[in-house]
């Protein structure tokens, strides 16, 4: 079979200029921009950038010509054998690069060595994500290029944002985990950079602090889900896990029981599952662990649409959907997923629903989108559920870049962070801003689900899954297979094994997959709401921004018609970031006339230039028509095509459809287009035509509610009272524990004690001669007595059965000795000899010796020793047991 | 083909990064660019010649006779250089930094020599042994394998480095200085590669008085009371190994009729598993007070916070390491048996008293250098894990974790002591947005930051994976714990961010309030000089791991195997002596 690439499948070396390209930028700048100047650094950013987008989709574009090549003859042999059916590959096709070996480990069992390479991997799923990755961040890129133009720390922030790149694209194209875990970690670092890229305001760089945290809380999960791939999978390598993923079904057991009914024994596959979506709920904002993102908003905002809505949030779901034969061979963990995510997506959209910061709306809109993404992949959709992740890249990024024109625009008028991105103070900015407001438009049908724009389609096909699927363990079958032939032929000799087997299989529940489209399709309506109300609010109406006076505190803005800001303090620090940049540089330009421009009419907001403008626009237009890549309900599916052998294996095994799910395809897409027309009707009726006054009507009738929700439900505050303070009371223990207990007995105590010591006797030193001849007489006194008695001690040595009895000599002693068989001593004698008496004592025997001892002064006493020879103690392996015989 | 081009192709990685590197400094003169270039070209050389699976020639001479002193010269060459420093005159300052930093740079010559040594399986590689004192059987016993050969590369390459750099802040009896840092070294050598228990203690206490006198002349405020803390406690342990090694000794004479000191020698005395227990105590007592783990580690944080720089860098460097490698070489090589027995608790005891405790502890210090001296001892705590894991991957974990908490942790004492002589403070509340006035101070504290928090691509992090990895994947050494040990540990990870990013906010970020924090300058040239190597190793052992774990592995499997097979047979009743191997070849040279 002839294939004409000019490289090599197994040494792809494009891979080296995808990746290459963005590290070296990143060295560049970071390097040398300060001394460039920013056209350098600018030139810089993007020309990487370019090379590694065109790098990409070369190779995207050989992949798929091999892979065609590769249907085409396994077309060509199924026809010749016979075969009607297209040719379906099972396996993903691959490219792959060797960089060098990065690090080889003793396996499990110490003999074999588990090789863990800096190899790079593309196949289907990476190639897409590698592609999105680099065109939406080459778009980005150029946006960025006019958005960070005045900030001094221009090179800086471009470094910066072409390590992310190089990170993320690590973690899409390792061809194992621990590679992936190095991307993970590095998007992680570049992530907190950024966050705190206007580091001096406290607030960014908690924020950024808070990021990587999170994410490391969720790293934990992903080092014991690596531990146990390498343990029962036998490999941390894709293929490899692929290939072990049996060893996966080994049960674990939690707890063990005396009562092995009350053990607590899991399969290996669900703990693994669990344990990474740990991981993901950190690296993916999930609850519990979503937290960061709405703070990380104090970066800026292109690197919110970069990383914290395109790219980087949606690792988790490119490492659920890659480990996708892991996950379901877990039923329960896939349902935990999916539970989490459908959770997320609800509870995220109740609090986008009352924030007034744009961005805030935005990042918890993010949240709840990658929640409907969990949910996907969670009820065996991974296609779709990764389909979202690709539409969501186009319409979130235009989202966000527009909402940065916007601030931008703002901003250039209020001079004031937090003002700039309130939209009380924007409105009617359509007519200012047109190429904005349509972009924005656009990106907001898509994700509010307006039939046949993308979002439309990737979502409803996740509701469709989250209805219709059913994940079950992979035996599943097979047993339900035998249980019905037992019931034909009951002899067959497995049938009672499988009965019990078909038992032990969990399966969700019927009623989950309803309840997760029912929430799903609230999430859907409130998205909806919460998109358009952003929309009506920020370019629809009247400008608001003519009255602001920035110098003057918000709490008296009279446009105020919800709540006050000063109600959310956090909110304040938490988006009190800098556009500093910004302003250090205006205030070179402006700072003199700055007051003169509130007083008389300023220039109007503006079109943002079209470095900012055109990248919002196409990400718009992908926006608009991505979604006829996946086109479920239209059987428009390249992208599902293209996608398949990915998820070939799952798809065949675990993932079913219910039985008659087929029909309700079409009458489920009802409950989405109708939460899509309520969320946005309610949103223009009480922002459009009531302005406004039903929100603050029903803020006031439930001010409670209404604070909880702003103040995003307290969880912030929830976790501060209880993990941190935890953490906080158990390192306040620890320090003073080691202070006064640790510390204090071993180190305090002692030298107290012999300090003590040193005192008392110091005071026998004191150099008067009758205190010394008391201590003299004292002593002599203590001789006296002791010697006065006799002792009568003996040491006993054994050689076989004889035993040696030897008393201790002392002066003038005198010795009687009486052994026990008769032949007593009645006189004392005394010398050498007399010390010593040798005796024979049986094995189990036990015999009794006397002894009498007098000394000079002629007093008396006697000694009774017990002589035994035991039996030899069974030999043991004496490990663990304590005072084996024989010690000294 | 060409032999130029062949060259070419081959150096190639050497000159580019020689090219940038000459680019990099920015208005600055042609020696420094010269200087940067020639580096940058010497580290691509280093990693490409190490790299493991580059094939070399076999050699068949047998390493002790193409090097036959090495070891030798590797001892002698710092304490020599210590009585010849003592005709240096004490006036002449630059006379005394360069003699001494000239002394340090031939030991470092003689230890590249290690690298052309041929490791040899389950051997020493290079062994030098002749009577010494042979009325009491004492020989001068030096030998070398995989467990000391990175750790004699590290205390190479960090004493001449801390040694520099304190000439920036040390600037009376420099002398008196270069002195103790010179029999530092040699003792430090000395002890990682005596073999005989009796040279091996004398080494042992010899590090004791350098030190000593570093904390007590040269350190800060408290310096006295810490100075004598320190030696009492290691004193106390050193005593204890003391009686255990006469013990071992004289029961070796009262069974063989000859004294032997040499630990080929001992170890083959098998002992009862009472009497194991006992001997196991008094050695591991001694290494665990300098490790140190808890509860024995209170003198770390009070030595480390009135050590000079120079002082905390070797300290923590080095030092703590002998702990841990004397805990392997001694303590687990006589007494298997009872190293077995108790490996599963003192784990539990590394994760929980030194992971996470020590983790908390640093958490809420607001001395500088108390908190990295926490900080070690958490780090320190994932090491001790590694080696009573004592599974081949957390083995050579543990070791190159060892070198990486030498680097690190080096490298963040050296951080804290610039900012000491700028601001002679040590209280972290007195900085806050210092990355605005030191962005070059701020960019290297923070590479070694995450490098200290095991970032992936750093070299911490590939230590922490074997180590945790090594002890999850390990069967029966941790009893039914394990797993819960290793996870144990993961949770430091996340603890380990915390306290480092917290100091990283505090010092770095924020607003630049504190008007003395105002004109700090930035790395001075010998900072920068003294860091670069670190911050070079940091991403070399990162990337390139197995040019550092392929020679511990050859070493340290067969030792495993060796342990394992010792313990699966079941200790004597009485002690006895097994015979010695057949034939004591010398160690050939490569296969």
């Amino acid at each position: 079979m002839e294939h004409h690439l000019l490289f090599q499948p197994d040494d792809w070396t494009p891979l080296a200029w995808i990746l290459g390209a963005p590290l070296f930028g990143a060295f560049f700048n970071g390097v040398f921009g300060k001394r460039l100047g920013k056209n350098a650094v600018r030139t810089m950013a993007v020309a990487v950038m370019a090379v590694s987008f065109a790098a990409a989709l070369y190779t995207f574009l050989q992949l798929h010509e091999f892979r065609h090549g590769l249907e085409a003859a396994m077309g060509a042999a199924a026809s010749h054998g016979g075969v009607k059916e297209g040719a379906e590959l099972t396996e993903p096709t691959r490219f792959t690069w060797l960089a060098w070996k990065w690090l080889s480990m003793p396996s499990a069992d110490g003999g074999g060595r588990l090789g863990i390479d800096a190899k790079f991997m593309v196949d289907e799923l990476s190639g897409v994500m590698m592609l999105v990755v680099t065109g939406v961040g080459f778009l980005i890129h150029v946006y960025s290029t006019s958005y960070m133009a005045k900030d001094p720390s221009y090179h800086r922030f471009f470094a910066y944002l072409n390590l992310f790149i190089f990170a993320m694209l690590v973690l899409i194209l390792g061809a194992n985990m621990p590679l992936l875990f190095v991307g993970w970690e590095g998007v992680g670092l570049c992530s907190y950079l950024l966050i705190g890229f206007w580091f001096d305001k406290e607030a960014n760089a908690a924020a950024g602090r808070k990021a990587f945290i999170a994410n490391r809380i969720g790293d934990v999960g992903m080092l014991g889900g690596m531990f146990l791939l390498a343990y029962y999978a036998g490999a941390l390598d894709w293929t490899g896990i692929t290939h072990g993923s049996q060893g996966l079904l080994q049960p674990i057991t939690l707890y063990q029981a005396a009562d092995p009914a009350k053990s607590i024994t899991v399969s290996a596959a669900t703990l693994t599952g669990l344990a990474l979506l740990l991981g993901c709920t950190g690296k993916s904002a999930q609850i519990p662990l979503y937290v960061w993102l709405p703070d990380a908003m104090a970066g800026p905002t292109p690197v919110s649409a970069l990383i914290h809505a395109a790219t980087m949030v949606t690792s988790g779901l490119y490492l659920i959907a890659r480990l996708n034969v892991v996950f379901t061979f877990s039923p329960f963990a896939m349902a935990v997923v999916a539970s989490v995510g459908a959770a997320t997506a609800l509870f995220a959209a109740t609090i986008g629903l009352v924030q007034n910061d744009i961005k805030k709306v935005l990042a918890y809109s993010t949240v709840s989108q990658l929640g409907y993404m969990f949910l996907g992949v969670g009820t065996g959709a991974f296609a779709m559920g990764f389909f979202h992740v690709f539409t969501h890249a186009f319409f979130k990024a235009a989202l966000f870049l527009g909402s940065g024109s916007v601030i931008h625009a703002m901003h250039a008028r209020i001079h004031d962070d937090v003002k700039s991105q309130d939209m009380r103070l924007m409105g009617g900015l359509k007519k200012y801003m047109p190429w904005t407001y349509f972009s924005m438009g656009a990106a907001t049908l898509a994700i509010a689900g307006m039939p046949l724009f993308s979002g439309f389609f990737s979502k409803d096909g996740i509701l469709f899954h989250a209805y219709a699927n059913r994940v079950v363990h992979p035996f599943k079958h097979t047993a339900e297979h035998i249980v019905e032939l037992c019931k034909t032929n009951p002899k067959m000799p497995a049938c009672g094994a499988a009965e019990q087997q078909l038992a032990a299989y969990w399966e969700a529940p019927r009623w989950l997959g309803p309840t997760l489209f029912t929430v799903g399709v609230i999430a859907a309506a409130l998205t909806a709401f919460y998109m358009f109300r952003l929309m009506f609010m920020t370019f629809w109406g009247e400008f608001k921004g003519w009255k602001v006076d920035s110098a003057a505190p918000l709490a008296l803005d009279p446009f105020a018609n919800e709540e006050p800001l000063v109600d959310e303090p956090e909110a304040h620090e938490a988006h009190a970031h800098g556009e500093q940049a910004h302003d250090e540089e205006h205030g070179h330009e402006e700072h003199g006339h700055h007051h003169e421009d509130l007083a008389t009419p300023a220039a109007p907001p503006a079109e943002a230039p079209w470095t900012m403008a055109l990248p919002v626009a196409i990400l718009a237009v992908f926006a608009v028509f991505a979604g006829f890549l996946y086109a479920e309900p239209l059987r428009i599916e390249p992208l599902g095509h293209w996608l398949d052998p990915v998820f070939h294996h799952v798809n065949m095994v675990s993932v079913h459809l219910k039985e008659g799910a087929e029909q309700l395809e079409k009458p489920l897409m009802v409950p989405g287009v109708l939460a899509f027309l309520i969320g946005s009707g309610i949103a223009y009726l009480w922002y459009v035509k009531g302005e406004g006054k039903t929100p603050a009507e029903l803020a006031a009738a439930w001010p409670r509610l209404h604070r909880a929700a702003l103040n995003k439900w307290y969880v912030d505050e929830l976790y501060d009272a209880t993990i941190i303070e935890g953490t906080d009371a158990l390192a306040d223990g620890a320090a003073l524990m080691d202070t006064w207990v640790v510390d204090g007995i071993l180190a305090k105590l002692t030298s107290a004690i012999a300090s003590g010591l040193g005192a008392v006797l110091r005071a026998f030193q004191n150099g008067v001669v009758h205190v010394y001849a008391a201590g003299i007489a004292i002593g002599a006194l203590g001789l006296f007595v002791f010697f006065g008695r006799p002792h009568a001690d003996v040491a006993t040595t054994k050689a076989g059965e004889q035993f040696t009895i030897e008393a201790t000599p002392g002066l003038g002693y005198e010795y009687k000795w009486d052994l026990g068989d008769g032949k007593a001593d009645q006189q004392y004698t005394t010398g050498e000899a007399a010390l010593k008496r040798s005796i024979t004592v049986k094995q189990d025997e036990t015999k009794k010796v006397k002894l009498t001892v007098k000394n000079a002064f002629g007093r008396e006493v006697v000694r009774e020793v017990q002589i035994r020879n035991p039996k030899p103690a069974p030999t043991s392996s004496a490990l663990g047991l304590p005072g084996a015989p024989g010690g000294q | 083909m060409n032999p130029a081009l062949l060259m070419f192709q081959k150096l190639w990685p050497a000159l580019a990064a020689g090219t940038v590197g000459a680019f990099v400094p920015r208005r600055s003169s042609r020696v420094e660019r010269l200087g940067i270039a020639l580096a940058a070209a010497a580290c691509v050389l280093f990693v490409t010649l190490l790299w493991p699976d580059t094939v070399v020639e076999a050699v068949k001479v047998p390493n002790a006779e193409r090097f036959p002193h090495l070891l030798s010269w590797l001892v002698f060459i710092p304490l020599v250089g210590a009585g010849l420093m003592l005709f240096a005159p004490r006036q002449a300052a630059r006379t005394v930094q360069w003699l001494a930093l000239g002394i340090m740079g031939v030991e470092l010559l003689a230890t590249l020599v290690l690298f052309r040594l041929t490791p040899v399986e389950g051997k020493y590689w290079l062994e030098e042994s002749s009577p010494w004192i042979t009325t009491f059987g004492i020989r001068y016993h030096l030998a070398l394998d995989g467990f000391s050969y990175w750790l004699i590369v590290l205390s190479s390459v960090l004493t001449p480095i801390a040694t520099y750099v304190s000439f920036g802040s040390v600037k009376t009896r420099q002398k008196d200085f270069a002195i103790a840092f010179l029999v530092l070294q040699g003792a430090m050598v000395g002890s990682l590669l005596a073999i005989d228990l009796f040279l091996f203690y004398v080494m042992w206490e010899l590090m004791l008085v350098p030190m000593y006198l570093l904390i007590g002349v040269f350190g800060s405020a408290d310096r006295v009371r810490a100075a004598i803390k320190f030696f009492l406690y290691t004193m106390a342990g050193s005593l204890m190994m003391l009686v255990a090694i006469l013990y071992v000794v004289l029961k070796y004479r009262a069974l063989t009729g000859e004294l032997s000191w040499d630990l080929p020698d001992l170890e083959r005395l098998n002992f009862p598993l009472v009497t194991q227990r006992w001997l196991f105590w008094g050695f591991a007592i001694a290494f665990l007070i300098k490790v140190p783990m808890f509860p024995v580690h209170t003198w770390l944080p009070d030595a480390h916070t009135n050590a000079p720089t120079g002082g905390s860098i070797i300290l923590a460097a080095v030092m703590l390491k002998l702990g841990a490698y004397g805990y392997i070489r001694f303590a687990m090589g006589l007494f298997p048996h009872a190293a077995h027995v108790y490996g599963a608790t003192l784990a539990g005891i590394a994760v929980v008293g030194g992971v996470l405790y020590g983790a908390l502890c640093a958490l809420k210090q607001s001395d500088f250098k108390r908190l990295i001296a926490y900080s070690s001892v958490a780090h320190l705590g994932y090491v001790m894990l590694g080696i009573f894991a004592r599974n081949p991957a957390s083995m050579e974990g543990a070791v190159l974790q060892m070198v990486n908490h030498g680097v690190s942790t080096g490298a963040l004492f050296l951080l804290v002591g610039v900012i000491y002589d700028r601001r002679h403070t040590r209280d972290l509340a007195e900085f806050g947005g210092l990355a605005k006035v030191m962005p070059w101070y701020a960019a290297v504290f923070l590479v070694v930051t995450f490098s200290s928090i095991g970032l992936p691509g750093t070299n911490g992090f590939v230590g922490e994976w074997l180590i945790m990895s090594g002890a999850f994947l390990s069967k029966g050494t941790l009893g039914q714990w394990g797993r819960s040990q290793a996870m144990g540990a993961a949770l430091g990870v996340i603890l380990g961010a915390v306290y480092m990013l917290t100091v990283v906010q505090k010092v770095f970020f924020g607003p630049l309030d504190n008007p003395k924090n105002r004109r700090l300058p930035d790395l001075t040239r010998r900072e920068g000089i003294a860091l670069a190597p670190l911050v070079v190793l940091i991403f070399v052992i990162g990337l390139f791991p197995r040019i550092f774990t392929e020679p511990m592995h050859i070493t340290i499997e067969p030792w495993v195997r060796d342990f394992n097979a010792r313990v699966e047979v079941p200790p004597v009743e009485q002690p006895t002596v097994s015979p010695k191997p057949a034939s004591p070849a010398p160690a050939l040279g490569g296969e």
